[in-house]
């Protein structure tokens, strides 16, 4: 199979690395030349720079596409030459534009795969599992912390200040970024951080992925002053890689006539993990293991044991937590 | 005038007494019974 791989940044180089085994030809291609060649120049055969995007999905079986933004376009030049997509966008706006092309995906037969990075991708995936015993799933909540590479901390620092959407009653509910603080516990060594509503696509991706699901929010990790500051532009140069990121995914359902909650989470370096997420998901394109064609989250499209279980083959490990957790919402 | 700058002095320095106890915060952790536990093995079957 020809893999493109659409920008070679934090996640784009892991996607790449991660698909180099499975792929018979991966082209790289970045606006920024160098880096996609120092790439290329790392992996080795069957890794080839290719200097444009169209020549990249021309004939691909898959385009990844782990650019900052632009995921709209890039995936309507990814289908309009006969390439099933996998985006890692993680914004409200870009995960949108791409729902948008649902109708296009469906009519051409082609697979468009959401969000298929850390979070809200592994975040997806994780709310299917933990919802695998509920005979209907009434609430999906999902807190995440820490960032990847420099667009993921410029996309953390936006989302603060970004509107929110939450489902709420079934209906889409607007909220305004950075309220809603929530007390919510990672797993180790993250621990409890302090989380608020911010522009995260995730209800996007879970409220359709659940039948009659009443209630699903996004929340994410900032301390004070990254919320206080929000508004402004980022005042510091972002960080080439962040820390150890972390989910949390609480799933409150039915099990019969009782009530039920699931708690799953993942920690792991956020860009890491998005880049094999990416390129498992590319894997399962490929291989049609996609529930159905047409736009959407990996909550509708993936099974989740098989899914985790290659995750956890590539290191990204889930955890479930037993026991009763503290929280508490201020506002 | 005097008044005026005493209010505006009141002011800017409730509004700092604020900004502190907000970037501060005042609640603590609450209790969690239990911890996390990696899924593998079965889990993954």
């Amino acid at each position: 199979m020809r893999v493109a791989v659409i920008g070679a940044g934090a996640v784009g180089a892991r996607a790449a690395r991660q698909l180099h085994d499975a792929a018979e030809d991966l082209v790289v291609v970045d606006a920024d030349g160098a880096r996609a060649e120092a790439v290329v120049s790392a992996l080795g055969k069957p890794a080839r720079l290719v200097g444009d995007v169209d020549d990249a999905v021309t004939g691909a079986s898959v385009a990844v596409l782990a650019v900052g933004t632009g995921h709209r376009a890039l995936a309507e030049r990814a289908l309009e030459r006969g390439a099933d997509v996998v985006s890692v966008a993680d914004t409200l706006t870009e995960v949108s534009e791409l729902l948008a092309l649902d109708p296009e995906a469906r009519e051409r037969g082609r697979y468009v795969v959401a969000g298929a990075g850390f979070s809200p991708g592994l975040a997806c995936v994780l709310a299917r599992h933990a919802a695998a015993d509920f005979d209907r799933v009434d609430e999906v909540h999902v807190c995440r912390s820490g960032t990847g590479g420099p667009a993921c901390a410029r996309q953390h620092h936006r989302a603060l200040s970004a509107g929110a959407v939450e489902w709420r009653d079934r209906a889409w509910v607007r909220r305004r970024g950075g309220s809603g603080r929530e007390l919510c516990w990672f797993p180790d060594p993250i621990g409890a951080v302090d989380c608020y509503r911010g522009g995260l696509a995730e209800p996007l991706l879970l409220a359709p992925a659940f039948d009659g699901v009443q209630r699903v929010s996004a929340r994410l990790a900032a301390s004070r002053g990254e919320r206080m500051l929000s508004w402004l532009p980022m005042l510091g140069r972002a960080p080439e890689e962040g820390g150890p990121g972390g989910l949390r995914v609480e799933v409150r359902g039915g099990q019969g006539p009782a009530r039920a909650v699931r708690v799953l989470g993942a920690i792991d370096r956020p860009s890491v993990a998005a880049g094999v997420v990416a390129a498992v998901t590319a894997v399962w394109v490929v291989e049609g293991r996609l529930a159905r064609t047409g736009v959407a989250g990996l909550a509708e499209l993936v099974e989740p044991v098989p899914f985790l279980a290659e995750l956890a083959r590539r290191g990204v490990r889930a955890a479930v937590f037993e026991g009763t957790a503290g929280g508490v919402v201020t506002g | 005038m005097r008044a005026l700058r005493r209010a505006l002095l009141a002011l800017g320095i409730a509004a700092a007494i604020a900004g502190v106890l907000r970037l501060r915060g005042s609640g603590g952790v609450p209790p969690q019974g239990g911890g996390w536990r990696e899924l593998s093995g079965p889990d993954l079957r």
